[in-house]
């Protein structure tokens, strides 16, 4: 499931997840309500649109210009050009990674791509895929939080045994993850049954099923970057909370969340952008409704690639917006927080 | 006031093993021992972080064992400071004020006296990234009897600070112990820091209490061989158990010494070096009558060393003596003497 489509996602990123989950509940209105704060919340995104185009070009020249330099160096001692070799060989895979980016979006017509925004298909299909995908966020931050902490905080026998079940959502190609969650949660599913008789809640073919999608696939991200987050907090720094009247959740509200907010927020971003671009498990479990990326899918397959370019470069800047807000999240400083 | 009865406990690489220590009120115990002893675990198991594999705790009479350490009432102060980050100097001080249900005003009045105290009035507002170590510690201080806590635990407090600064702390904090009569549990590995600070000592060695006492007692006359070589005590010799007559005793070379109760294992003979009294030349030989030659002096301040070859000895035999003795007995290098160890002689057991 790695078309040309499946895949928008951040450059660099390990790709690929699977998913897991949890059954969720029944709640249809809730779609609609965070589908239009998901779009709110992106509308500052669209500001970051036009330094990106900056960002990009500069990326390509910096590489160039340090595969350039480096090799221009005949001060260089011989001995150094093994690391010259390489600073070629890694500006090839950085022109790789930004080429066909900065490509799509350069030689794709705008108005196109703004007409392409406002098509109502799309509209939906990227409505709903940022809601289910704030969703599945929200529902991995929840469970995810706790069991990082565990993980960071307590040895126990099978600790490593829990942390590769883990990641496994990252190495399980995705649509097998789609087809086994299918058996758990489908209609027929040992879940998924008692799900649909009792609450009439259809998994497959539905929000929900699309939410445990991407909950399945992004959840390794939040409980890693929770788990390494809580790991740079001094557990004694705690105990100090505690000797000063603090109970355990107080001084992990109170002194740990407080230290840790940034990978949490990341980790968050992380799983939403998981969330956001994944699309096998998610056609497997759940083709209608229709996700933005089961969209481009199909239109690729019915009309062709020069069709879909636009709705492409559309999803790419979404992307990358996503991927621009991370680093700047990733990059925010407070001195007092990072240095004891 | 605070204590432990029998308690053990095993976690990672640490062990506490049937340790019972008790401290009074306004005491300031020392805890020492070499690195990986268990000490950083006692504080720990006081405060409650860690619960004992068996034993109890008390606190003021009272069976704390099952009690949270937020329901202690214990301060604790760690060697890195362990500041929090997020928050300013106020801030890190009033931590623990919230969870008194006091009114703004007595929480500030209580902050201020603190700062005062402790005099970091000046650094209220700063982050504690921008503080010295020598500041930081005063904060963590401050932070801990800011609570008003029954018991102040200090792990290594003084060693990630430079010398000066240590010195002056641990100044600060004796006279801080003496104004408020603070009951404190302090730990460290330097014997010169607990010697200075602490009205009693307790040594521990691999999870054991291996002595307790006033620093004088464990010092001048160190109970246990652990605490001998601990303290680095001079004039330490191997011995073994020999009968001649009926009668059991130790000899080391020509020290003899009465039978001692032991526990086994291979005897030592310790010479205190305080409890000696040289005799000018040669004096007729008697039991623990030691004839040597004097091989070194060293001027040690308020008293000097003296350093004598005796035959048969592995050492030469230390003997502290009075700057006046050695003018009036003419001690020099090569000069002949007698050692009287009758009084200064205990044997300590492996």
């Amino acid at each position: 499931m790695t078309g040309p489509d499946g895949d928008i996602d951040a450059p660099g990123r390990p790709a690929r997840g699977a998913e897991a989950g949890a059954a969720t509940p029944h709640l249809r209105g809730y779609a609609r309500f965070s589908a239009f704060t998901c779009l709110l919340v992106l509308f500052p995104f669209f500001i970051v649109f036009l330094l990106l185009g900056l960002y990009a070009i500069a990326g390509v020249v910096l590489a160039a210009g340090v595969v350039g330099a480096l090799a221009a160096r005949r001060r260089r001692p011989k001995s150094d050009r093994p690391l010259i070799v390489f600073s070629a060989i890694g500006g090839l895979l950085v022109l790789f990674i930004i080429l066909p980016i900065l490509n799509l979006l350069f030689t794709t017509d705008p108005a196109r791509i703004v007409a392409m925004a406002r098509d109502a298909s799309v509209r939906d299909a990227l409505a709903l895929t940022l809601s289910a995908a704030g969703i599945a966020t929200l529902i991995s931050l929840l469970l995810g939080i706790p069991l990082g902490y565990v993980l960071a905080r307590e040895e126990f026998a099978g600790k490593p045994v829990v942390e590769g079940i883990v990641d496994m959502p990252v190495v399980i190609p995705h649509t097998i993850a789609g087809i086994a969650l299918l058996f758990i949660f489908g209609r027929a599913g040992i879940v998924g049954a008692p799900l649909k008789s009792a609450f009439h809640v259809l998994l497959s073919d539905s929000y929900w099923g699309i939410v445990l999608a991407m909950l399945f696939v992004g959840v390794p991200f939040i409980v890693n970057h929770s788990r390494d987050g809580f790991l740079k907090v001094d557990p004694r720094m705690e105990n100090v909370a505690r000797s000063l009247g603090a109970s355990r959740l107080g001084a992990f509200f109170r002194v740990t969340v407080p230290l840790t907010w940034r990978a949490l927020l990341s980790g968050a971003i992380m799983t939403w952008a998981r969330a956001i671009s994944e699309f096998g498990s998610v056609a497997v479990i759940a083709y209608y409704p229709k996700t933005i990326n089961t969209l481009l899918f199909e239109w690729y397959n019915f009309f062709g690639y020069a069709y879909t370019k636009p709705l492409a470069a559309l999803l790419l800047l979404v992307a990358l917006a996503i991927f621009v807000t991370l680093r700047a999240v990733a990059g925010l400083k407070r001195a007092d927080h990072d240095r004891a | 006031m605070i204590g432990l009865e029998r308690v053990s406990r095993r976690w990672r690489e640490f062990a506490i093993q049937d340790i019972t220590l008790e401290v009074k009120e306004g005491q300031y115990l020392v805890v020492v021992g070499p690195t990986g002893a268990g000490k950083t675990l006692l504080l720990e198991l006081l405060l409650g972080i860690h619960h004992p594999d068996s034993g109890r705790v008390f606190i003021g009479g009272s069976d704390v064992t099952g009690l949270p350490p937020e329901r202690r009432g214990i301060g604790m102060v760690y060697q890195d400071y362990l500041l929090f980050p997020h928050l300013n100097v106020e801030q890190n001080l009033s931590f623990g004020l919230r969870y008194r249900r006091w009114l703004g005003e007595r929480i500030r009045k209580k902050i201020d006296e603190t700062a005062r105290l402790l005099r970091i009035e000046h650094l209220l507002h700063r982050y504690p990234y921008t503080l010295s170590g020598g500041e930081k510690q005063r904060v963590a201080i401050g932070r801990a009897l800011a609570a008003e806590p029954r018991v102040l635990l200090l792990d290594e407090p003084f060693s990630a600070l430079d010398r000066g600064t240590a010195h002056r702390l641990r100044g600060e904090v004796q006279s801080l112990h003496r104004e408020k009569r603070l009951t404190i549990v302090h730990v460290t590995h330097d014997l010169a820091e607990a010697r200075q600070m602490g009205d009693s000592i307790a040594l521990i060695n691999e999870g054991k209490l291996n002595a307790r006492g006033t620093p004088e007692e464990l010092l001048r006359c160190p109970p246990t061989l652990f605490a001998a070589n601990f303290a680095g005590a001079p004039n330490l010799y191997k011995g073994c158990v020999e009968e001649s007559g009926g009668a059991i005793r130790v000899v080391a070379g020509p020290i003899v010494a009465a039978p001692a109760p032991g526990n086994g294992g291979m005897p030592h003979v310790l010479v205190l070096p305080d409890e000696v009294t040289l005799l000018p030349g040669l004096a007729a030989p008697g039991t623990n009558l030691l004839r040597g030659e004097v091989t070194g002096l060293r001027d040690e301040g308020n008293y000097v060393s003296v350093f004598v070859r005796v035959e048969e000895l592995a050492e030469p035999l230390t003997v502290h003596t009075s700057r006046q003795s050695v003018r009036t007995q003419a001690l020099g290098l090569g000069a002949l003497v007698t050692a009287d160890v009758r009084k200064a002689i205990h044997v300590l057991w492996d």
